[in-house]
Formats: C-alpha cells, structure tokens, sequence
C-alpha cells in the first residue's frame, strides 16, 4: 500500500529535495547571482508599486496597502508553487527521450515525480522573507480571525489549484510532446495576478476567473482576508479548487494510457 | 557583404521553422502590454505627468519598442561561450559581431512585423484614446534615440555574455541578473521611471538602461523640455559609444582567456 502511505511520499520528497539541493551546490556563484536577481526583481517590484499606490491612494477602489497585500500573497503562492512543482520544466525531457519509462518503472507513483520531483532549492531561501513580507501587511490590514482563517484556507486552496495546473500540463505534455510552452503560457496569464483581478475588464477578468483560475488563486483570498469575500464564496472557491485537482487526476489517467515510450 | 546577407535570409527562415517558439514569444509580450495597459487604466496617471492619451500610447508603443530593442539573438551568446561553440563561429572568415547583427536585423524585422500587427488588433479591442505625435523633428529624435537604444542593448548583452570567459558557470546568472532584472526593470519596459522620487529617477538616468526604452518613449512623447531631449540624446549617444567600446575591449580580453572548454 506505498502508493497512499504519506510518510513513504514525504521520505522520497526530501530524498529528491537532497539531491537538488547538492546539485545546485556545484554551481554556488550562479546561485547566488540568480538569489541576488530574485531579492532585486522583489525590490524594484514592491518598490514601483510603493511609489504608484501611495501617490496615487490605491487602485480599483483598493487602498495602497491592500493593493501591496495583493502583490505579496501573488508573490507567496507563485513561490510556493515554483518551489513544489519545478519538475515540470524538466518533464518534457523524459518524455521525449523515453525517460519517462524508469519512472513508470519505480514503484511510486509517477505522477508525484512528475510534477514534485525536484524542488527549487532556491525558493527555500526566498519563501521565508516573503512569508514574512506578507504577515507583516497583513498586520497593518488587521483582520479578523475567521477572516485570517479564510485566507489560509484559500491559499492551501491556491497551491491545490496550481498542482492541478501542472498536472494538466504534464497530462497535455505527453499527448503533445509540449510542456515548456504550455507552463509559460500559465505563467504568463499568473503574472496578471500580481493585481488585484478587479482591474481588468470583461471578457478578460472572467477569463482570468474561470477559465485560468488566476483570479481564484491569487485575489480572492486576499479579497477574503480584508472581509470583501463571503463564507459562500470561500466555500465555492475550494469547491472550485477541489473539482479541478479531481478533473486533473481523471485527465492524467486519461494521458498516462497515450505515452508510447517512443525513443526508448 | 552577401555573406551577412545569406545570414539574414536563414535567419528569417530558421524563425519561421520554430513558428510555436516566436508565437510564444510574442504572446508574452501582449500579456505584459496588457498588465500595463489595464492596471493604468485603473490609476489616475496625471499624478505622474501623463494625460491617459500619453499614458496608452506608452503601453503600444511599449510593443512596438521593446521588438525593435529587445528582439536579439546576441542572447545566445552566454551559452556559446561557456559550451565551447564560439569555436565554431571564430574559424569562419566572419565578423562575429556583424554576423549577431544581421541574425538580429531578421529577428527585428519579423518582431516589428508582428507588432505592428498587435498593436492594430489590441487598438480595435481596446479602444484607448492614443496620443500620436505628429511633429516631425519629434520623430525624428525619436528614431535616433531607438537606434542608440539598439546598440546599447546589443553591447549589454555582449558583455553580460561575456562572463562565462572567466567563470563558465555563471553565464545564465549573469544574463538573468542583467537582462531579466536590470533591463526590464530599469529601462521602462515595466513602468514609466518618472514614478519613482526625483532623486531616483535622476539618478537612473545617469545609467544605460533608461536609454533602451523610457528616453525613446518620452522623446515620442515630446513631453519634455527640449533642453532635458536634448541632453538626454546626448547622454544616449555617449552611452552608445561607452558601452561599444567597451563590448569590444571586454569581448578581446575574454577571446585571450577563451579555453573552449568543452570541445
């Protein structure tokens, strides 16, 4: 029954984690380099945004500090996101190459190392001040606890909604042999999450609702944080969540039956 | 020079071969336009000096701009060096320079193509009141600043690629740090620079990257002074040089310690 022991997953997770993190280790100067760009891309970012929403008293009806809480939960779940599924850049490769037949050939489940095999051992150093950039905007927005509850729930509701993405595009990436391009095109629709949704327009904020859920992942629970999402809407919100990571696993099921191991 | 013309010409068909890579490309560019477009659509932009006219034709020309500047293939660089595979180029009776131009100049053109056809599409979609500058000597200034900007860019690159030639390692740092970082962030690419305090901005502008799309956009603009276009084509100039001079000293320093490790 290794395939549903949790403890058996957590062991070979933090055995990946390991390997990544002593690969990255080999090439210390281009990981600092890259965390420095990291840590600046923050700065100048929360920095522009400072100068715009102070200056201008917010966006969309948002005060400037709400608007920043926007752009740190984004930041947070994007993170995490990039922390927990970074094999997916890499899945492409196996595919391609057949590689994908030692994985089916291991006993654990091929869909964990897909898309969890190989954290970003980076994200480890920039996730914490981030987590601490966000609790402290969260401070001056004094909310509730049930209102904090929410928000929590909503980004554990987030990551699900992000491995479901992947999950997909790992699904896609063996029918179509494409899953660079797919995972940037997800990232790229992300990245209009920095803002609060309510800035873009029909058809487009719909769009970016339910079709690419960025809404979902990154505004509605700051939204629920500062009291503006109801207990219906939360519950809808994971109801969503839920319904997509059932779907994505009915879609890798699907997908798993096409891989032909061609080049192996 | 017919062979840098059979460079163009293969060049402009290697990116028709990779038709998903370039659309790809280009759809990101529209998405950033977008998150532009519409998050100052939702501020009130007279607070930086922009009428909501100037603040639209920014974002379009962000496009147009950014595939005229940006568009190169002098990125690939980095990787050539620490692979080894400069090797290749250096035996061949070429001016490596001359040969990442005339790749550039297709890859431009094909961009520039698109973009104009983006903006068209995003203008019947969107609707913005555009502001359209219709002084002449205006576009003309304009024109010199965006061919500075492309020589300033295309010698940042070289010398962020030129890194590898000491530590092969860090080559894609080094580009992530200077081109997805400083570029994007401090050339205007992302936002207006005039939003950030006086004393931030002036010093910025005493840097390159200014001069790669914030200077080009406000010179269309015409929007400043024509003391402040002035001295800001003139510092642009004076970067172009610096920087050209530069890239090729840096460039035969780098060709001295070169090992083509790898190969």
């Amino acid at each position: 029954m290794k395939h549903l022991d949790v403890r058996f997953y957590l062991k070979i997770w933090k055995l990946m984690a390991k390997n990544s993190i002593l690969s990255l280790l080999n090439k210390k100067e281009s990981v600092i380099i890259f965390l420095i760009g990291k840590f600046v891309r923050y700065i100048f970012y929360f920095g522009f945004l400072y100068f715009l929403v102070t200056k201008t008293n917010g966006i969309s009806g948002y005060t400037a500090i709400q608007t920043l809480f926007f752009t740190a939960t984004y930041t947070l779940v994007d993170t995490i996101g990039q922390f927990l599924f970074r094999s997916v850049y890499t899945f492409r490769q196996l595919i391609v190459t057949g590689d994908f037949d030692l994985v089916l050939l291991k006993p654990i489940n091929p869909l964990f190392r897909s898309i969890a095999g190989g954290p970003d051992p980076m994200d480890l150093v920039t996730i914490p001040p981030i987590i601490a950039v966000v609790v402290y905007i969260d401070l001056l927005l004094n909310p509730s606890m049930l209102h904090t509850t929410f928000y929590i729930l909503l980004i554990i509701n987030a990551i699900i909604i992000s491995m479901s993405i992947h999950v997909f595009v790992v699904s896609l990436g063996i029918i179509t042999l494409s899953v660079d391009h797919l995972i940037m095109i997800f990232r790229d629709f992300s990245t209009m999450g920095r803002l609060p949704i309510d800035i873009y327009k029909s058809p487009l904020k719909e769009f970016l609702t339910f079709i690419v859920p960025v809404g979902l992942m990154f505004s509605v629970p700051s939204k629920a944080l500062m009291g503006i999402i109801s207990p219906l809407g939360v519950i809808l919100s994971i109801i969503f969540g839920i319904t997509l990571f059932v779907l994505s696993l009915k879609f890798w099921q699907f997908a798993i039956k096409k891989y032909t191991s061609a080049s192996s | 020079m017919d062979k840098y013309f059979s460079v163009f010409k293969i060049s402009l068909a290697h990116e028709f071969a990779y038709k998903l890579n370039f659309l790809i490309w280009r759809f990101r560019n529209i998405i950033q336009i977008l998150v532009f477009f519409f998050l100052w659509s939702s501020v009130d932009s007279t607070y930086f000096g922009y009428s909501q006219s100037e603040i639209f034709a920014y974002a379009f020309l962000l496009i147009i701009i950014r595939s005229i500047v940006m568009s190169t293939k002098a990125n690939d660089v980095s990787g050539y060096v620490s692979s080894g595979e400069l090797s290749n180029y250096l035996v061949k009776p070429i001016n490596f320079f001359k040969y990442l131009l005339s790749k550039d100049l297709a890859v431009k053109m094909l961009n520039i193509a698109f973009s104009f056809f983006e903006v068209t599409i995003l203008y019947l979609i969107l609707k913005p009141n555009l502001f359209i500058q219709t002084n002449p000597i205006q576009l003309i200034l304009f024109i010199i600043s965006l061919i500075f900007a492309v020589f300033i860019f295309f010698s940042i690159i070289i010398l962020s690629s030129s890194a590898p030639f000491w530590v092969p390692e860090i080559g894609w740092g080094v580009q992530f740090l200077v081109i997805s970082i400083f570029v994007e962030f401090l050339s205007g690419a992302f936002f207006p620079l005039d939003v950030f305090p006086k004393p931030i901005y002036e010093f910025l502008k005493l840097t390159p990257f200014p001069y790669l799309v914030f200077i080009p956009i406000k010179t269309y603009l015409g929007n400043m002074s024509t003391f402040e276009t002035t001295k800001n084509l003139l510092l642009g100039g004076l970067w172009t040089i610096i920087l050209w001079l530069l890239m090729n000293k840096v460039w035969k320093k780098g060709l001295k310690v070169y090992e083509a490790f790898g190969r």
